[in-house]
This record gives structure tokens, C-alpha cells and sequence, in this order.
């Protein structure tokens, strides 16, 4: 049959849930189910690193439960994704073989970047609504419970992500050690939020325009999305209609407000958190509409399935929104852009020459892209501790979109440009323990070096390059008139960790043109 | 509360009061010269074991509370002991009318019919005793467990219900002492004993317990007879009480159960001119008080006349104008009703319409292959019922079945508990009911794996999925497999399975959660559009209304000028002709040879009209303690349909009873109107319609098909 069902599983910190969709190649996806289950991990994850035994009963219960429906559904594929709770437990990896024993299910833990840009990506997925609203400078608002995220749209491409841990429960927990009372809520708030943001403005903002903000989040996206409090758009607000709910919050009692509102008591904390954040984010960026798409990271999850089977195709190119992200950080420590720009189209160049030898993909070519990127960024701070600096920039920096491993990858890539490359044993002892990763390091590192060590006057003189694989050797063939002499005589050193990468050795010629 | 102006307690009625009226207006119909003469007895049947019911759930619970010193007052402001005095004396009026009726009108109609009741057993002839001795000799005898009481034997048990032989006794040779004796009339003999009679045309009956009691000195040998009478007892036997009543009432009855007497009678009933003797030692054993005894002229327990309704050969003496059950003409025999369901949606009523496309929905879906899962609710389903059947044969065939059996159902928990199991057993996924709540709802989702994807079948109704019933109560039914209300339904299914509640409802609205606040919307609404200079209309009919909100909402827009068109079959604690309000909101019963149970309200909506229909009345046990449904009819075909059902209820003026402001019922004054009657309207209508179809595919002309599915 031409339409297959997918599962989607977010075993988040405070909830599981699944989502099972029909998708096809005509018809797309079509949402046919969403099973919620309330479940605290968070708070046990967080404060001892590891679950109850109950938690943990319970966990496998709901999940072989969901594999029961999935069975009903005739699923043929599934995905299922761990967050921030999963993640922080100590014991994750005996936790997720027990899962998998116990109910089939396997789980993959998702890291904070990683996660986000799914939930980007299922906003992005919305097609027409996504499109036009990043016509004007536009803000993505993420706010889970224990931290949000913010990224910024420059006309069509997202060039920053920053994550605050203004989580709405987090912060919930916060007020209540204060003892605050519901009212006294936007005063505190206010003043935590202010302090964070105030810093955010100055580093990330500027003099950027903000004009829309696209909000992701349980509470305000629901409240947003009913017809009977938002008739007129659906989904869409300004700052009035905040400025509304702000004031019911001051006149009525949380019952009254849940019955009003059609949700449970509890959430409506919550949500009185998330409407003052919201609300502070908007005059702090000037912002004057709100969109809540109402997706969730099972959207997001499912979306990345269609896009990697080639399901759906969408519009927006989410690799030019990581190269843009790397730009922006390259910017912030003064990289330079021309630099960057000779190493990429040399680095580049020699990936794709080499295809058949070290058999990476897409994915390891981007990765090279943004080791090309920020392959300065620690100058900033010492230009003689380059290699230290620009790993740890970088292993501080998110990059939306890249997995915690990714990001590991693109800084020790970048690191061992600068200095002597580490054989596995060594590199094993600073938590690179997986083999695959660590060849892809490997083989990423020799051909950046060997651009490098191309371009080493930095004058930009083996731009246009040409490479040719003939006979067990690399011919790069240069174009230019300058005097190479400085390159061909340091090439040296590059060239032989490159000829025991790849037992290809690279050779320069000089074409002259007359 | 207050802000309305009709909080006061003046402005409603008490239920249990309300609930006698409706039991006065069954009698009614017992009394109705119009009805055919064994249709009466019928009414009286069913009015006689109402009060049954009535006894042992409401005055049982009265008096819980009562024991318990619980003293809040109801809605209409009266204490449990106050209602108490007011309910006992309505009940005793009802006992004496119930018996007049009896007496006066149906035993010498009987007479005229050919059917001899034979009262007393003095009154039988020579021929006719010897025949009820030998029946005694050969049937009775074997059966009865006489028991007689002195100093070495305690008073005997006296079953809840059952009917029973008193007698006084003095022993033989002895000091003339009088002492108490007692036989049960068994109940697995036919309590009507046919004499076979001389006259052809005759037919002649006696009473069983009649016929014990010309014979009891054959059951106590060693004793003189001196009289004997029969009586019946009620008790407050079982353990439940009404989950209508306030929750701070139960926990009150937990801390006073030591102090509550068990089984304690409640209900003592004598024939007319019982010795005195003899009744004084009932009573005092009983400890039953004067107010609770019941001296009736005539036979005890009147439930035997449902089984005179079905003697043989008095035919001409039943009601024929009602057709039964007619096909559906989106529906018929034999069709793939997935099919009939993807081309239009179908609204079916029942018992004019069969009820059978609701089994044969399941039925084909357990076969069909492209079936991935089958989810139901059951409330009341009836014995051997084909639906189970097709449930547990879905499993089987490794359907993925997921039924909700609701085991609080009353007097139904040993019958529902007994086909959970083999359901179970079949593979189904059985889930017995939530904590604290009673699922009422009515819904079965078929989700189904086509071509294009999956697609899900709806079935919602007002009625239990019970095809017995479903040939005696009017209810209204809804097929469809519209995406929203598909999306519902599965989200129903995953509430009912212990998940989260959905972001968003499309259009199904849920008891306990939300569907009092939305008919509090839906009347605001109504109430806002008649401020507003707009009018207002709504009609609504249900089975019960007394949920103190709805009517206090009803009566500001009333107030408001909204017109309320009110179709109440039973319980209405609300008032009509209040000050302010007048002929704005009237309330009609119909009372008919169908039990009505359909719930349907129109909305007039500024004139963008909504319909629903729902599981639920207009109770606080409705719309707080129990899982109930309300889903929009949206096509205007369909709702054109809920529309005729509704006007056509209004325009009765044959079984229809309106109230009064004094809280009074009165039949339709029928004065320079046509005679309607509903019901049997709605019969003609459905034989048409389905004659209509079937002529329509009779026609000799072949009407090509110009599309494929």
C-alpha cells in the first residue's frame, strides 16, 4: 500500500506521548492519533540522576502499551526520542537497554540542539504560514520546562540559537521557594527575565528587528489554538490579547480560569509563567505578533523521517540555517570571512575528489563546511592556544541542528588543524569513545589540514583549485600566478598526515596562465 | 449564586415528587379508554413495578439520610424528612389510584373481554375448585416451604419483594393460643393459574397465591387455621446509594454505617381487611411504622399483569397501530455499511427504524480484513447479545478490540461481569470501568485501513448498544466517518484507556469535564441573541431535568425572551408560568406505547441553528459524575430529520401531558387541533421511507451508475 503509518515517541521529561501518522508520497502526513501519558521523570532525573524503580515500571508499562497500539496501527516504521530527562540520567545507556529489552522499543537520546531543531523543523514544515511570517524578522520562542530557547531568522535563514534556563517549571520552582504568590509572579518574573534578557539583547540582538515571534510551548500554543478564546485567528496573537489574558490572571482564581479555558487546574501556573515570558520577550524585542503553530516534537520527529525517505520535501533548506549559525559565531570572534572562504572551496574540493576513498556522505561534508567556518574562532581569545580555544568555543557554542557527537566532531576537526593529531587511545581519554566518529575526525582533519596548509600565506592564492585523483596520488592542480614557494615547501608536514589517512599522496601543481 | 433572581428554592421541584407525577402519568395512560384494553394493563404493570424501583432506591436513600441525620435541604428547600412525608403520602394516593383503575375499570372490562378473574377463592365453582386442588396437589405443594414461629422458632426471614402467605394459627388440642405462621408464594410458578372453562368464549384465571391460601390447612396440620391474608415486604436491602445524592452525604453514611439497620423494611403492603392480630405481629416484628403500611384493595404486586398482557388469544385487545422496526433506506440488508457511511452520514431512529445496522456494523467490521481495531463502551447490553458476540469474534480474528464494560450499571453488575469475562477471554482488551465515574457514553470507533489511508467509522447514540431495547425505547443513532469526529473519537478511546485528554476537541463535547459548561454556553448564548434583539429558541428533549444550573440558566433566558420548548419524560424540577418568564419556557411528557429516551436539543443559534444529540439529561449525575457524549448533527438533511422529530413531539396531542404552573400535569387540550400522535407518526413516516426506497429500486427503468467509488 502506498500510505505507511509512523510512529513518533517523545519520552519527555514530563510526559510521553506518541504520535502516529499516515504518511504517503502524494498525500504527506496526516496526523491519525496522539496518546498522552503524564509522567514525571524530570524531577527524579535531575535531582538523583537515575529513575525509580516505580518510575521506571511505569515507563515500560506505557511504552509497551504504545507498542500494543502500534501493532493496532500496522506501524511500519517508529521513531522514538529521549530528552533532557533521559539524557541526565547516569545510568541512561543500562536504562535504555532495559527499555528496549522489556518493550522493544528503542531509544535514542536526543541533545538539546539536536532536540530544538526538531521542533524548528516541524515549524518549518508548516509551509505557507512558516514562509511568510520570516519574511519580517523573526524570533522562534522555545520554552520547555527546563529551559528555553531562543533563535533568531534573518530574512529567510536562522543565524543564532541561544538557550536560558528559564524553563517554565524551573522557573515555577524557583517562585515557589520565594513563597510567591500568584500575583506577585510578574514582579519576580520580570526581574529574572530581565536580567537574562538584557544580556541576550546586547550579545545577540542589537539592532535587529524583530517583528514576529513564532512560539513553541504546551501551554500558551494550546490556549492560542482554541477556537472559542481565539476565534478570530487561530493560532496568531498580539500584544493586546496578551495584555487580556494578563488581566483575566488578576481577576479570577486558577479554577475559574481552567474551567474557563478548558484545561487542567495544574497547568495554569504554568501557563501564567509562560504568558509573562512571552509577554517580556515581546517588548523586549519590539515584537508585534505571536504564531503558535501548536506543533510538538513528535511533529518534529516525523517530519525528519519524511524528509529522510524523501517523504516530503520541504521548502526551507535546514543545512544553509547551520552554515549561517556557524557564520554568525565565526563573526562574533572576528573569523575571518575571506579565510574561511579559500579554506572552504579548497577543503571542499578535495572531499569531493576523494568520495570513493573515504566513503563519507552529506552530512560529514557539512561538517568539514563548518570546520572550515570556525576553523579560527580562538584566535579571539589567545593566538598562540588556537587549538584549546576554538574547541572550546565551539564545544560551548550550539549549533542548531547538530548532534552532540556532530559538535564533537567539528571542534576536535578544528583543534587538531592546529596542532598534532591524537590516535584513538589518547583521544578515547577525553570522552571520544566511539571508532566511528573517530575516523570521521580523522579523515576530516587531514583534508582540512591539507587546505590549510594550501592557503598557508592566507593571501587566497590556490582559490581556484583543482583536484584530480590519478594513480594513488591527489593532483592539485593551481591556477595562478603568484609564487607558491611558501606553500609548496610547508606542504610537507599536511601532506603526510594526509598520506596516512588516506595512503593518497597529494601533490601541487602550478598552471600558469599567460 | 442569587445573581439571577431564581435561586429561591420556590422556583423548583423536588425530584422525587416530579418523579411520582411521572409514574401518576403512566397510570394514566392505564386509565386511558382510548388505549386497548391490554395495553392498559400494561401501563399498570409498569407503573406498579416503577414504584417498586421507586421504593427501594429513592425512599431507601431518603431514609439513608434520614438515619444518617443528614438534614441539607434539596433544591426545591425541603429536608429528607419533610420530602419523606410528602413522598409517602403521594404514594399512598398513587396505590389507591393504581387500584381503582384495577378495580373499577379493567376487572369488568376484562369481564366483558372474556377474561373471568377469579378475585377470591370463595368465588370459585365446585368445578373450578376441584380443578385449582389438583393443581395445588401436582405443582404447588412440592414448592412451599410453610414455616410457623413459637417460642423455639424465630420470626422467619421475609425475602425482599417476595410475596407471602400470613396465617394465624392455634395448634390443635392445644391452649387456643394464637400463634404466627408463614409461606412464600413461590416465584418460579406462574402467579396466574388458567381454569379451564366451560364457555368457549371465556377464558378464567385465578391468582397463585389465591390458590395456596384455599389450601393452607393442608400445609399446617397440626394447627386450626384462623386466618391468613397475604403481604409484601420492601427493603432496603442492598448496599448502594444513589450516587445523585451530595458527596459530603457519602462520607457522612460511611462514618454512620455501624448505626444503619440493615435490610431495614421499608415498605409494608397488606390486602384491605387484614385481622388486626395478624398484622400487629408483622409489624412489630418488621418494626415498621403505620405511615409505611399499605392496606391495598386487591391483589399484591401488580407486575403480574404483564404477564396477563401476554395470554394468549386476546390479540384484538393490543395495540397494532404501531409498525415495527422498519429498514433504513441508507441502509439495507445485506449493504457494505462502510460503504453507505463514506457516502453520506446516516442518522437512524430507533425502534421506527431498526437497530439492526448498529449489530451489523460490528458484525462485518470483525470480518472485514481491512479492520485494524474495534472500540466500544458498553453500559446495558441485553442477554446473549449479538453484539458481544461479534466483539469476541473481531478478536479472534486478531482485530484489536478494546471494550469499556461499565459494571456499575444498576441492577445489571452479575450479568455484565459474566460476558466481560468471555470477552476477555476472546482477546479482547476489557477495561472495567474508571475510578469514580459511571461511563454512559455511547460510542463505537472502527478504524479501518483503506486505500488512501486510514479511516475511521463513528457510531454515537443516545440508547445502549442492547438490541432488545432498542425495539422499545425511541432513540437516535449517528453513523459517520468524519475526520473531526473520528479524531474524537479516538481521543475518547485514549481517555477511557487512562491517557491524557486531547489539546482540542473538534466537535465531540464530554461529561464530566466539559459538557455542563457547554450547555451553560449554549443557553447564555441563546440568552445574549434575545438581549440582544436577535430571539432566542431552544428546544430540548430529555428524559430528566434537574440539574440546578442548567435550570437556572433556562430560566434567564427564558427571562431574556428566549422561547424553551422543553420535551421532559419523566423528572422536571423546573417550574413553568414564574413571574418574568410566563408561557416563554413550557415543558410537555410524552408518555406512549415506546419508552422515550432520546436526547436532542436545538440551539436557533441567530439563526446558524446547531443540533445535538447526547447520552446525557440534564442531571448533576449526568454532567458530573458520569463519562457522557454530546455530538452536533451537522447535515442539513439530518438535522432536518432531529427537526421533524422534535416538532412533531411538540404537536402531539395524544400522549402528550403538559405542565401546569401549579406543577400539575394535564393532557393536551385538543380542542380545534388534529389528533397527533408521535409515535405512530413516526411509525408511517419510516414504513414510507422505507417503502419509498424500495420502489425506487424496483423501477423497471435501469439507472446507470455514473461513478465508481
Amino acid at each position: 500500500m502506498a500510505v505507511k503509518t509512523f510512529a513518533a515517541i517523545d519520552v519527555g521529561s514530563y510526559e510521553l506521548a506518541m504520535k502516529i501518522f499516515e504518511v504517503s508520497r502524494t498525500r504527506g502526513m496526516k496526523e491519525i492519533d496522539h496518546i498522552r501519558h503524564s509522567i514525571d521523570m524530570g524531577t527524579e532525573s535531575y535531582t538523583t540522576g537515575k529513575l525509580s524503580y516505580q518510575r521506571a515500571e511505569e515507563l515500560c508499562r506505557v511504552l509497551r502499551e504504545f507498542s500494543g497500539i502500534m501493532k493496532a496501527y500496522q506501524v511500519s516504521d517508529y521513531v522514538a526520542y529521549g530528552t533532557s530527562a533521559v539524557r541526565e540520567t547516569e545510568n541512561t545507556i543500562i536504562l535504555l537497554d532495559q527499555i528496549q529489552q522489556r518493550t522493544g522499543i528503542h531509544i535514542e537520546v536526543l541533545s538539546n540542539s539536536e532536540q530544538r531543531f526538531l521542533d524548528y523543523k516541524s515549524i518549518a514544515f508548516q509551509g505557507e504560514g512558516f514562509l511568510k511570517i520570516i519574511e519580517n524578522g523573526t524570533a522562534i520562542v522555545d520554552i520547555g520546562g527546563g529551559s528555553i530557547q531562543i533563535s533568531l531568522f534573518d530574512k529567510d535563514t536562522l543565524v543564532s540559537t541561544q538557550n536560558m534556563k528559564l524553563g517554565v517549571l524551573r522557573l515555577r520552582d524557583n517562585l515557589a521557594h520565594l513563597n510567591a504568590s500568584i500575583r506577585q509572579y510578574e514582579n519576580f518574573l520580570d526581574e529574572i527575565i530581565n536580567a537574562q534578557m538584557a544580556v541576550y539583547k546586547k550579545l545577540y540582538l542589537k539592532d535587529r528587528e524583530i517583528k514576529n515571534i513564532i512560539i513553541v510551548d504546551d501551554y500558551i500554543s494550546t490556549l492560542l489554538r482554541k477556537k472559542s478564546i481565539n476565534n478570530e485567528m487561530t493560532g496568531y496573537a498580539g500584544a493586546e490579547l496578551f495584555e487580556k489574558f494578563r488581566d483575566v490572571y488578576h481577576k479570577e482564581s486558577l479554577s475559574e480560569l481552567a474551567k474557563r479555558w478548558d484545561m487542567p487546574e495544574e497547568t495554569m501556573p504554568l501557563m501564567y509563567i509562560a504568558l509573562i515570558m512571552t509577554k517580556r520577550i515581546m517588548e523586549i524585542m519590539g515584537a508585534e505578533l505571536i504564531w503558535a503553530p501548536g506543533v510538538t516534537l513528535c511533529d518534529g520527529i516525523a517530519y525528519e523521517y519524511a524528509q529522510k525517505n524523501k517523504i516530503m520535501v520541504s521548502t526551507h533548506d535546514f543545512e544553509q540555517d547551520i552554515i549561517a549559525c556557524a557564520h554568525n559565531i565565526s563573526k562574533r570572534y572576528r573569523g575571518s570571512k575571506k579565510r574561511s572562504e579559500t579554506l572552504e572551496q579548497i577543503a571542499l574540493t578535495i572531499f569531493d575528489s576523494m568520495k570513493k576513498i573515504h566513503g563519507l556522505g552529506n552530512r560529514e561534508r557539512l561538517l568539514l563546511q563548518l570546520s572550515t567556518i570556525l576553523h579560527d574562532c580562538g584566535k579571539y581569545i589567545s593566538m598562540t592556544n588556537l587549538a584549546e580555544c576554538s574547541y572550546n568555543i565551539i564545544m560551548s557554542t550550539e549549533v542548531i541542528g547538530l548532534s552532540h557527537m556532530e559538535r564533537q566532531i567539528v571542534a576536535n576537526v578544528v583543534k587538531y588543524n592546529h596542532m598534532e593529531f591524537e590516535y584513538f587511545e589518547e583521544m578515547s581519554r577525553y570522552g571520544v569513545t566511539d571508532q566511528a566518529s573517530y575516523l570521521k575526525m580523522a579523515k576530516l582533519t587531514a583534508i582540512l589540514r591539507l587546505a590549510n596548509g594550501l592557503d598557508r600565506s592566507h593571501k587566497q592564492k590556490f582559490k581556484n583549485v583543482k583536484t584530480a585523483l590519478k594513480d594513488g596520488q591527489l593532483i592539485i592542480t593551481v591556477d595562478t600566478n603568484d609564487d607558491i614557494t611558501l606553500e609548496k615547501g610547508l606542504f610537507g608536514a599536511s601532506a603526510m598526515f594526509f598520506e596516512e589517512v588516506y595512503s593518497v599522496r597529494p601533490v601541487i601543481r602550478q598552471k600558469r596562465t599567460i | 449564586m442569587g445573581k439571577s433572581g431564581y435561586d429561591d428554592p420556590g422556583f423548583y421541584s423536588n425530584r422525587e415528587l416530579s418523579w411520582l407525577l411521572f409514574d401518576e402519568r403512566i397510570l394514566s395512560e392505564a386509565r386511558d379508554k382510548q388505549n386497548p384494553l391490554f395495553e392498559r394493563l400494561k401501563f399498570l404493570s409498569i407503573s406498579a413495578s416503577n414504584l417498586d424501583e421507586f421504593f427501594m432506591v429513592r425512599v431507601a436513600s431518603l431514609k439513608d439520610m434520614i438515619n444518617a441525620g443528614y438534614d441539607k435541604p434539596d433544591i426545591a428547600g425541603l429536608t429528607p424528612i419533610k420530602q419523606l412525608k410528602e413522598v409517602n403520602k403521594a404514594t399512598h394516593e398513587l396505590v389507591e389510584a393504581q387500584y381503582a383503575a384495577y378495580n373499577r375499570s379493567l376487572l369488568p372490562l376484562l369481564l366483558q373481554n372474556g377474561l373471568r378473574v377469579i378475585e377470591k377463592h370463595e368465588k370459585l365453582t365446585e368445578k373450578e375448585a376441584v380443578y385449582v386442588d389438583q393443581y395445588y396437589e401436582e405443582n404447588i405443594y412440592p414448592v412451599l416451604t410453610p414455616m410457623a414461629v413459637d417460642s423455639s422458632r424465630p420470626f422467619p426471614l421475609i425475602r425482599n419483594k417476595s410475596l407471602n402467605i400470613g396465617a394465624l394459627v392455634t395448634k390443635k388440642n392445644g391452649d387456643g393460643e394464637l400463634e404466627f405462621a408463614t409461606v412464600q408464594v413461590p416465584s418460579v410458578l406462574p402467579r396466574i393459574v388458567k381454569i379451564p372453562s366451560d364457555q368457549e368464549q371465556e377464558k378464567v384465571v385465578i391468582l397463585l397465591e389465591e390458590v395456596i391460601e384455599r389450601n393452607i390447612q393442608k400445609l399446617f396440620l397440626n394447627y386450626d387455621i384462623v386466618c391468613s391474608y397475604p403481604f409484601r415486604i420492601m427493603r432496603n436491602a442492598d448496599f448502594s446509594f444513589e450516587e445523585d445524592e451530595a458527596e459530603d452525604l457519602l462520607k457522612e453514611m460511611e462514618k454512620q454505617l455501624k448505626k444503619r439497620q440493615r435490610g431495614q423494611a421499608i415498605r409494608l403492603e397488606v390486602e384491605q381487611g387484614i385481622d388486626e392480630r395478624l398484622l400487629a405481629i408483622i409489624k412489630k416484628e418488621l418494626m415498621i411504622p403505620d405511615e409505611d403500611i399499605y392496606r391495598i384493595g386487591g391483589p399484591l404486586d401488580l407486575t403480574f399483569l404483564m404477564k396477563m398482557y401476554d395470554l394468549p388469544g386476546f390479540e384484538r385487545l393490543k395495540e397494532k397501530g404501531y409498525a415495527p422496526p422498519q429498514p433504513v433506506p441508507e441502509l439495507p440488508v445485506d449493504c457494505d455499511i462502510f460503504e453507505q457511511i463514506r457516502k453520506e452520514d446516516i442518522l437512524l431512529h430507533h425502534p421506527y427504524e431498526t437497530f439492526l445496522p448498529v449489530v451489523d456494523f460490528i458484525r462485518q467490521a470483525a470480518k472485514d480484513k481491512d479492520v485494524l481495531a474495534i472500540k466500544q463502551t458498553l453500559y446495558r447490553v441485553s442477554g446473549n447479545s449479538p453484539i458481544i458476540a461479534a466483539l469476541a469474534q473481531a478478536a479472534e480474528n486478531g482485530k484489536q478490540v478494546s471494550v469499556l464494560v461499565e459494571l456499575k450499571a444498576r441492577f445489571d453488575e452479575e450479568n455484565n461481569i459474566v460476558w466481560a469475562k468471555m470477552l476477555e477471554k476472546a482477546g479482547c482488551h476489557v477495561i472495567y470501568g474508571l475510578v469514580g465515574l459511571k461511563t454512559h457514553s455511547k460510542i463505537t470507533l472502527v478504524v479501518r485501513r483503506e486505500e488512501d489511508g486510514i479511516r475511521r467509522y463513528v457510531h454515537l447514540g443516545t440508547g445502549n448498544y442492547n438490541d432488545s431495547t432498542a425495539k422499545l425505547y425511541t432513540d437516535v443513532g449517528l453513523f459517520t466517518c468524519s475526520s473531526s469526529i473520528g479524531e474524537d473519537a479516538t481521543a475518547v478511546f485514549n481517555m477511557l484507556s487512562g491517557y491524557s485528554e486531547p489539546l482540542l476537541w473538534n466537535k465531540l463535547s464530554l461529561a464530566p469535564l466539559w459538557l455542563k459548561d457547554r450547555f451553560l454556553h449554549l443557553i447564555g448564548r441563546e440568552k445574549e441573541n434575545a438581549l440582544a434583539g436577535r430571539g432566542g429558541h431552544i428546544i430540548a428533549k430529555v428524559n430528566s431535568l434537574c440539574d440546578k444550573d442548567i435550570i437556572e440558566a433556562l430560566y434567564e433566558a427564558g427571562a431574556a425572551g428566549v422561547k424553551i420548548e422543553l420535551i421532559v419524560r419523566g423528572i422536571c424540577c423546573l417550574k413553568t408560568g414564574l413571574p418574568g418568564i410566563g408561557d416563554k419556557i413550557t415543558v410537555r411528557s410524552i408518555v406512549g406505547n415506546f419508552l422515550e429516551h432520546c436526547r436532542i436539543f436545538y440551539f436557533e443559534n441567530d439563526g446558524k441553528q446547531e443540533y445535538y444529540c447526547a447520552s446525557a439529561d440534564w442531571m448533576p449525575r449526568n454532567l458530573e459524575r458520569r463519562v457522557e457524549i454530546m455530538f452536533p448533527v451537522e447535515k442539513p438533511e439530518l438535522q432536518k430529520k432531529l427537526m421533524d422529530i422534535l416538532s412533531t413531539q411538540l404537536k402531539d396531542t395524544v400522549k402528550a401531558h403538559v405542565l401546569k404552573s401549579d406543577g400539575s400535569y394535564e393532557k393536551v387540550d385538543r380542542r380545534g387541533k388534529e389528533s397527533v400522535n408521535a409515535q405512530q407518526e413516526f411509525g408511517r413516516r419510516a414504513i414510507q421511507a422505507a417503502k419509498d426506497k424500495s420502489e425506487a429500486t424496483q423501477r423497471r427503468v435501469f439507472i446507470p451508475e455514473t461513478h465508481h467509488e
